[in-house]
């Protein structure tokens, strides 16, 4: 383990990197000087150098985010990065390219970053953005009977009624009428122009198995041996996909040589919805992103809020906080190691004894926030509740009263007891399992430098020998009060990949520990900042704003353009991004070694299609 | 006082004969009825070792399990099994009729079957035939063909996976099974399953307790069960070679799996752990049958234990330990021990006595050798296992060469 301290870590300022980068590429790069941005704007033909140059000298070497912003009224698509040093953290450096409407067409930034891939693709299905040079450039949410790119701000659904909430009334008249009546069934849908359903058959089906019959060149060499390769659909209908998730397999016998992740079946279009409303009803949107941590989801989600409109949060809110999103993260990789080992094949008892623990501290959610997994509890500035005065729970046995348990006693009971056995049972009686350790020990090692390519972050990237944590790198809320060390393992394996997440519970332990006896002195006092209200009106401007999930850093790209609802609503959701590298991971293992790294990378479907 | 199984027997014989009913023809009415006992008791039987089963591992995973249909949720799996037979059975389009219908039948059959041999008490067996050991390796091998119909009729990718590594698994397990299969034999010196059970006034696992731990893993791996469940692995290839099936099809391979996981025990209870044999069943032979099936579920609960705790291994996993762990000392042992056992038949006076006093020095002489392959072959799995540990370590990556904190990364 290896800790940062938060004083060391220092930032490169954008101002320095305009001067630098404008030194080497003149005329290419300028400030952005719009009111409430920040960042630099990139001419697009210089784009892939700029990006060299600015992951290479300029040591910005993750890169987080890609969003894309339409501008109808200049005319202009704006794609933006965000770039983060990973080496001695600090603020990131945002930069943005901008091209036209019309022909939107900026270069791939693929070979630079290979994480961008995925995000590319998204950005081409959802705002028509092309990225020459990208070698895979498919819809990847949406399907090809899907018209239109609905995240421009001119794309109308079937049901259109208004493009911000709240709505005005649908019966102004006063006389209701079904919308039944208006869209008979089949009409509320819109297909792309010659588009005929019947007989449809997936074009894009045969540009992925086209995509799967290159071998990659990694594990063994296939011409070498006559053999027949089989691809294998491993989902979506499949029981250790942690959801609806497909990964279009090439299998040589048992062993992988290609492998495509398909995904959007739960897709919703997160970003759309989340536009139309106003600030404060995304926030019990932002639940069903990794439903496993809604309430790290709030977190992030109003920290990113908080930072635009400059709001003060007092010092019970931010120690509530901290309480409920380490728990979360706690029960988030208790579940993540059950389910882990339910991949590798045992018959549920882990999990059920990981469940078993989870659920106890759902029991904590649910007396304060009134549910146990859409929170929904964190408000700008502050938050919904105060902790309960005491927590009802089952009766145990038959004949027993309801349990009534005093809320502190509660959490202390868990904090100190409850969880470190629970966690120090589990590094028993699974850590040193001489099966678990043959089937994780070198199953799809991550390097490290690779990792951070492929924008891998959370435990994924922390396993890989990277203690890159925002809660050390970026701090937000009031971590850097805390005394924890981020947890690092090196070996990029599955087995560290499970044995960080050991590490991490242990480490959030510490931390509360630390907020507890400080909840009680705080006893009573203000947690909310600022006046409750529906409503909330944003500045003007851009932010990014992210924070350590349980699966990874969990961003969130706000435009506002001063007005009631977001103009721009981006998440860059982690399990989406950490899949990334999964082919590279599973590539020359055998089958029954993908379904356990993909277990090992802990997604949620939930955030991954959006 | 007389074996109740032959009171009965007797009977019959006579009422039929009574009848007037030809000698032949008794004994093929007698079969029949023989037969549609076994197979009748081991189905209501299999309902309640699926109940065991479900109760213990809810036990272990500090549940309760079924609880709700009968008393403790007894009838739970009569339910189920009602449910099952009121269901289509689906057939995919592009299956193979005749092997998918045929499959699940097999699989049920070639356990069935097995049963044939094997002795409840000293005189109730179905056939005492000469070549029983032979006839159980013979007809247990047949669950590899229904894997195998099952996984290339179904016309899915998963059931073929399932059935690949399911021939690969259950083929090479048949080796160490029958190496050591031959160890109640050659100790016997008969083929015969109720002579092996006859002989064993020690049993043979104490004088060779390394054969019988291979054979039960080895068999154990024949059953398909954890942490050898490859062939139907449901986090990797969702249910292999029977993902298919549907109804009372797929209710045949379920009972399949679950008799063929009593049916080792059964197996290793009778060459292993003196079949029938116990206190005062000389006097009263029908006791036999309560010592036979109390071994069978003992041995059985190390199996329900296994599935409730264990990771599934890999396939290479597998294969590996099989062919060079398992095979090698089945094959050492099983020479070794015959040799031993030879030489001591030519010096010793009376070697091979089978009385409780008798037995002892042959008992003691091949526990010995048992004990010295036995350390051995844990000596090298130990070595060859670290030194996998070290090849694996040593494939580890350095960390990332990094600047020291504080310092400008420009």
């Amino acid at each position: 383990m290896k800790e940062i301290s938060p004083e060391a870590t220092s930032d490169v300022k954008s101002v320095d990197a305009v001067e630098l980068l404008s030194r080497k590429f003149p005329g290419s790069i300028k400030p952005d000087d719009r009111k409430g941005y920040e960042g630099i704007v990139v001419d697009s033909s210089k784009l892939p150098e700029v990006a060299t140059a600015i992951r290479d000298e300029l040591g910005f070497d993750l890169l987080a985010n890609l969003s894309y912003v339409d501008y109808p009224e200049e005319g202009v698509f704006e794609v933006v990065y965000n770039a983060y040093n990973t080496a001695v953290g600090g603020k990131g450096l945002t930069f943005r390219v901008r091209t036209s409407r019309d022909e939107a067409e900026i270069p791939s930034l693929i070979g630079v970053w290979p994480g961008v891939d995925f995000q590319e693709r998204e950005a081409w299905d959802l705002m028509g953005i092309r990225f020459s040079g990208h070698p895979d450039l498919r819809r990847i949410l949406l399907w090809e009977g899907f018209a239109g790119h609905p995240m421009r701000k001119d794309w109308r659904e079937p049901f259109y009624e208004e493009d911000n909430k709240p709505y005005g009334t649908r019966w102004p008249e006063g006389q209701v009428q079904r919308a039944e009546m208006k869209t008979p069934y089949g009409m509320n849908v819109q297909y792309p122009g010659g588009f005929k359903l019947e007989g449809w058959e997936p074009e894009g089906e045969e540009a992925l198995y086209a995509g799967l019959g290159t071998p990659l060149g990694i594990g063994p060499d296939i011409h070498q041996i006559k053999t027949d390769q089989l691809i294998v659909n491993l989902g979506p209908q499949h029981p250790s996909t942690h959801g609806v998730f497909r990964m279009a397999v090439t299998v040589d016998g048992e062993t992988i040589t290609r492998l495509k992740p398909v995904f959007g079946y739960l897709h919703r279009n997160h970003e759309q919805i989340g536009e139309r409303n106003t600030w404060l009803q995304n926030m019990p949107f932002t639940d069903r992103l990794d439903y496993f941590s809604s309430l790290a989801n709030n977190l992030a989600y109003a920290i990113s809020v908080e930072k635009m409109m400059g709001q003060e949060i007092p010092e019970r809110a931010d120690l509530l906080r901290v309480l409920m999103v380490e728990l979360t993260r706690i029960q988030n990789h208790y579940s993540a190691i059950g389910f882990l080992l339910n991949d590798l094949g045992a018959f549920f008892t882990p999990v059920l004894y990981a469940l078993t623990e989870r659920e106890l501290i759902l029991d904590l959610f649910e007396a304060t926030t009134g549910s146990r997994m859409m929170c929904n509890y964190m408000r700008f500035g502050g938050l919904a509740y105060d902790l309960p005065s005491y927590i009802g729970g089952p009766a145990i046995k038959e004949g027993d009263r309801e349990r009534e348990l005093d809320t502190m006693k509660f959490i202390k009971g868990l904090v100190y007891e409850r969880l470190p056995r629970a966690t120090d049972m589990l590094d028993r009686y699974l850590t040193n399992n001489e099966v678990l350790v043959n089937r994780l020990k070198g199953v799809g090692v991550l390097p490290g430098d690779r990792a951070i390519a492929y924008s891998a972050t959370g435990p994924v990237l922390r396993a890989s020998g990277v203690p890159y944590d925002l809660r050390r790198a970026d701090p937000y809320s009031i971590y850097n009060e805390f005394d924890f060390d981020v947890a690092v393992r090196y070996n990029g394996d599955s087995y560290d990949r499970y044995l960080i997440r050991l590490d991490e519970v242990r480490q959030s332990l510490r931390i509360l520990e630390q907020v507890v006896p400080r909840l009680e002195e705080t006893e009573g006092q203000e947690y909310m900042g600022g006046k409750r209200s529906y409503n909330h009106r944003v500045p003007a401007g851009d932010h990014y704003g992210h924070a350590e999930n349980p699966k990874g850093e969990l961003g969130f790209h706000l435009v506002s353009d001063g007005g009631g609802n977001p103009y721009r609503y981006h998440v860059r959701s982690p399990s989406f991004i950490n899949l990334t590298a999964l082919e590279e991971m599973c590539v020359g293992h055998k089958v029954a070694d993908i379904i356990v790294i993909l277990g090992s990378i802990d997604i949620v479907l939930g955030e991954v299609d959006r | 006082m007389e074996d109740l199984f032959i009171i009965i027997y007797n009977w019959l014989v006579s009422l039929l004969s009574g009848w007037g009913v030809g000698p032949v023809l008794v004994d093929i009415i007698l079969g029949v009825l023989g037969s549609v006992l076994i197979v009748a008791y081991l189905l209501t039987l299999a309902l309640f070792i699926i109940w065991v089963e479900r109760k213990l591992v809810a036990r272990i995973q500090d549940r309760i399990g079924p609880n709700r249909v009968g008393p403790w949720g007894l009838f739970q799996n009569i339910a189920d099994v009602l449910k099952l037979l009121t269901k289509e059975i689906i057939i995919p389009d592009g299956a193979d009729l005749v092997p998918f219908m045929l499959a699940p039948m097999i699989a049920v059959a070639s356990v069935f079957m097995i049963w044939a041999a094997l002795p409840f008490t000293r005189n109730a067996v179905g056939t005492n035939v000469s070549i029983g050991v032979l006839y159980i390796v013979a007809v247990s091998s047949l669950s590899i063909m229904a894997v195998l119909m099952a996984g290339w009729s179904s016309n899915n990718k998963y059931a073929l996976l399932g059935a690949f590594r399911g021939v690969a698994m259950l083929v090479s397990y048949e080796v160490p099974m029958i190496l050591t299969l031959l160890v109640p034999v050659f100790l016997t010196g008969s083929m015969r399953v109720n002579e092996i059970v006859g002989a064993q006034t020690i049993w043979y696992v104490i004088a060779m307790p390394i054969a019988a731990v291979i054979f039960y893993i080895a068999n154990h791996a024949e059953a398909g069960r954890s942490p050898f469940d490859m062939l139907e692995a449901e986090s990797e290839i969702v249910a292999g070679f029977h993902i298919e099936y549907s109804g009372m099809a797929f209710a045949m391979f379920y009972l399949a799996e679950f008799l063929h996981a009593f049916t080792i025990s059964a197996l290793t209870a009778t060459l292993f752990f003196g079949g029938w044999r116990g206190p005062f069943v000389e006097q009263v032979p029908t006791l036999g049958i309560i010592y036979f099936f109390i071994k069978t579920f003992a041995i059985y609960l190390f199996n329900v234990w296994a599935r409730g705790t264990l990771v599934r291994l890999r396939i290479d996993q597998i294969m590996s330990f099989c062919w060079k762990f398992l095979v090698p000392i089945a094959l050492i042992l099983l020479v070794l021990s015959m040799l031993v056992d030879k030489i001591a038949t030519g010096i010793i006076p009376n070697y091979l006595d089978t009385t409780l006093l008798g037995m002892l020095p042959r008992t003691g002489i091949l526990l010995l050798v048992n004990l010295v392959v036995g350390a051995l072959a844990f000596g090298w799995i130990a070595r060859t296992g670290r030194r996998e540990r070290e090849r694996l370590e040593s494939r580890q990556i350095a960390p990332v060469e990094r600047p020291a904190a504080g310092q400008q990364a420009k």
